[in-house]
This record gives C-alpha cells, sequence and structure tokens, in this order.
C-alpha cells in the first residue's frame, strides 16, 4: 500500500471519528481533549506530597460521608495493625492513618498518601486480628500501587478528574475543592479495575505475611462475604465496585495456596480482636 | 442453676457452626495438614457444618464424623443455595425511615451507602480527629511484639 494511500485513509478515518464525536449532543470536544491533557500532565507531575495533600481532601469528604467510630482504643488499635503492616511495605515513610468508619454497611477504602478506612460493619463480621490484617493489607495494596492515580492518569474516569487533580496542584480555591469532592464521589463509587483488585488481594496476603500474621486472613473474610446474601443492602457499595467473592476466592486458590500454606501457622489473634471489637453476634 | 449456665456457655458454641458446602471433593483429615490421616474422602457438594478455622483449614461436622477439610473448598451456605438472608440492614433503615414510632430520623442513620456518600461534604474536623489515632512505626512494632508477629520477607506473586 502506497505511502499516500495510508495517509489518506488515516485522515478518512480521522474524520471519521471527529464527525462520530460533534454527532453526541451537548459533548464539548475540545474540553474533553484539553482534560485528557491535563491527566497526562498531572498524574506524570504529581510527587509524594501532592499526592499526600490531595489524600488528605479525598480522605476529608469520605469523612464527611461517615464519622468516625467514637471509641479511641479502637481507632488506636486498627491504627497499631495497620501501622504494622505499612512498615513491611515498598511505601514505610508516607504518614499512614487508619480509620473506623461509623456505617454498618461492609466495605472498606484506601485513598492516595496513606489512609485507610474500614467500616464498622465490615470489622463486626471479622473473627480476628489476621483477618483485619488480610483486609488491611488489601487496602494497603492500593495505596502502595498508587491504584488511584494511575486509574485517573488512564482517563478511568470523567474528565473531571484532569481538571481537579490540576486546579488543586497549582492552587487550593473553592472551585479546586469543590471538583475534589466530585472527583471522591466518582472514584469510590465506581470503584479500581478489576485487575487492581485481585493484585490487592494477592499481594495484601504477601503483606500480611510479612507482618506475621496467618495469611489465610484475607480469604476467611472473602468466605463470610460469599456466606452472605448478595442482596444484602450493607453489601451493595462494595459489591458494586469490586469482582464477586467466588471470583476472588478462586483466584487467590490459583496463585496463593502455595504462599498463604507456608505462612498458615502465623498468628491469628482472636483474642486480642475480640477483646477491641464488642459485638453482638 | 448449674445446668442453665452450662447451657448458656454452650450456645455461642453452637451458634458458631455456620451451614457449609464443599465446591470441590476434599479430604476429610484427621488434624489440620496436608500429611494428616485421612478419614475419608467426602464429594462435591457436600453438606457440612463450619465451626473454626485453623490456618488454610476449617473443623467440620459431617455425615462422615467430624474432621478438618480445605478452608478453600468450602463455601458458606447449604448446597445449591450459597445465600443466606439479608444483615437486617435494609429492614433497619426502612424500619427506620418509615418508622411507625413516628420518631424523626437523621440521615446519619443510613451509613455509609452510594446515596450517602453523593450527598458527602468535607468533614475537616473529622479528618483532624484522624490524625490523632494514628500510630508511630515504633508504636506498632512494640504492638506487634506483643502479639508474637515477627516480620520476615515474603516475595509477591504476580
Amino acid at each position: 500500500m502506497s505511502r499516500a494511500l495510508l495517509a489518506a485513509l488515516a485522515l478518512l478515518l480521522a474524520a471519521g471519528t471527529a464527525q462520530a464525536q460533534f454527532r453526541i449532543p451537548n459533548l464539548d470536544v475540545n474540553r474533553l481533549l484539553d482534560s485528557a491533557k491535563n491527566v497526562a500532565k498531572a498524574t506524570h507531575e504529581i510527587d509524594q506530597n501532592e499526592e499526600i495533600a490531595i489524600g488528605r481532601d479525598l480522605a476529608a469528604t469520605l469523612l464527611g460521608a461517615a464519622p468516625l467510630v467514637n471509641d479511641a482504643a479502637l481507632q488506636r488499635y486498627v491504627n497499631n495493625v495497620g501501622r504494622w503492616l505499612a512498615s513491611q511495605t515498598a511505601r514505610p515513610d508516607l504518614p499512614w492513618q487508619f480509620g473506623v468508619l461509623d456505617a454498618p454497611q461492609l466495605n472498606a477504602f484506601a485513598v492516595p498518601g496513606g489512609t485507610v478506612f474500614i467500616t464498622r460493619g465490615l470489622l463486626e463480621r471479622m473473627k480476628s486480628e489476621a483477618e483485619l490484617a488480610g483486609v488491611l493489607g488489601h487496602e494497603i495494596v492500593h495505596v502502595v500501587k498508587k491504584h488511584h492515580l494511575k486509574a485517573i492518569q488512564k482517563g478511568a474516569y470523567t474528565a473531571l478528574a484532569g481538571d481537579a487533580l490540576q486546579m488543586a496542584l497549582k492552587d487550593k480555591n473553592s472551585a479546586a475543592n469543590e471538583k475534589l469532592v466530585s472527583l471522591t464521589k466518582e472514584i469510590y463509587t465506581r470503584g479500581l479495575d478489576k485487575d487492581d483488585e485481585f493484585e490487592a488481594d494477592r499481594v495484601g496476603v504477601v503483606f500480611a505475611a510479612r507482618a506475621g500474621y496467618d495469611a489465610y486472613g484475607l480469604p476467611a473474610v472473602l468466605q463470610t462475604l460469599q456466606g452472605m446474601n448478595p442482596q444484602d443492602s450493607g453489601l451493595a457499595l462494595m459489591f458494586k465496585t469490586h469482582p464477586a467473592p467466588a471470583a476472588r476466592l478462586n483466584a487467590l486458590a490459583a496463585k496463593m495456596q502455595a504462599t498463604m500454606d507456608a505462612w498458615a501457622d502465623q498468628p491469628q489473634l482472636a483474642e486480642r480482636f475480640r477483646a477491641l471489637v464488642k459485638v453482638a453476634r | 442453676m448449674r445446668l442453665l449456665l452450662a447451657v448458656a456457655l454452650l450456645v455461642p458454641l453452637l451458634a458458631a457452626a455456620e451451614p457449609a458446602t464443599l465446591v470441590r471433593a476434599a479430604e476429610l483429615k484427621k488434624e489440620p495438614a496436608a500429611d494428616a490421616a485421612t478419614i475419608v474422602e467426602l464429594p462435591e457438594n457436600t453438606a457440612l457444618e463450619a465451626l473454626e478455622r485453623k490456618g488454610g483449614w476449617t473443623r467440620v461436622k459431617s455425615a462422615s464424623g467430624e474432621g478438618w477439610v480445605r478452608m478453600l473448598a468450602l463455601r458458606f451456605g447449604a448446597p445449591g443455595d450459597g445465600k443466606k438472608g439479608e444483615s437486617g440492614l435494609a429492614q433497619a433503615f426502612n424500619a427506620a425511615r418509615t418508622g411507625s414510632s413516628g420518631t424523626q430520623v437523621t440521615t446519619g442513620v443510613r451509613g455509609l451507602d452510594q446515596e450517602k456518600l453523593a450527598n458527602a461534604q468535607p468533614n475537616p474536623a473529622e479528618l483532624e480527629k484522624l490524625g490523632q489515632f494514628a500510630a508511630t512505626p515504633e508504636a506498632a512494632a512494640g504492638f506487634a511484639a506483643k502479639g508474637k508477629l515477627a516480620a520476615h520477607p515474603v516475595e509477591e506473586v504476580r
């Protein structure tokens, strides 16, 4: 095929694409393209301090949806478990902080920069510290591997994400804050790529094992979730944003059996967990 | 009285037993170990009662007696069912919202669902509180030592 013909074809294709775009009503193509550029630029330039600053805004919005459980001993306990796990990762120097959200739903959230939340509802379904370590380990992976930042960079969220980051990095004003609030909602109601979730399961098991916990903690929690009614309202948001527990269990069985068996005899610390997490079962 | 106490003590143990099903054939072992004696080979879809977990093994009660099966061969729920009842959240919320008691319910009762998240506004006061509970690496290491948790290298799996 001649070079001229190729060029002509490319032109035709480009024209076709542009036309298709302009046929979509109420879509500002230029703005979209600018935002796409912003995303690439913004995420490329995000250093650790900026990641932490953005994370604080996202965390504040999640805390606006549900406050912390009013139990200092419980909050300190979860921080000890989480901080110990985080110390075994490639990013031990982030300002790690962990919070139990006062919500009956079952969920956990990772925020860029080192903040992790777990709901009271999920904590109350657990049986041991090893199970808590498994779930916190999963969330810590999202932070260590920068899953959320990479999702924004890939354009997984709307143009909003690029704008929000760009504005937040330039200067803090009310418009930037508003966009960050919207970004938070979009990230945590749409969730991450399924591959990132499966990776967080695999590496979360590894982090728990490194920290000296029974490596079967995370699969035990997944088994509990799998045994619940998937229509249960307490699971709606988590099931919307994660692969089904059975699929996650199968993936762990396929790839992590050897690792989990090697570190299965480490402490579960069920007693220490029960002393802090008082539940009416 | 003593009998009553004995019964009361037994209740939590019984409550811990959960109906479960084998998703694949599995050996019922005498001990929670691969090299332990096999009591019987249980076929797929066997209904069991799950009692407790130790590492990768779950102690179960089966028609062939009690023993240990691979934890990952188990799914909670009766055979072909796999679903248990609503945990009560929906009912609790519905009751709270429509409430025959007539009490006004704040949105806070709903907890963290998609609707709550969609209407969230930043809460800087709670963020500040969050920071106060953070543990130093040294404190966390001391906490780990108390639990006899020993750190060691483990390779990531791709």
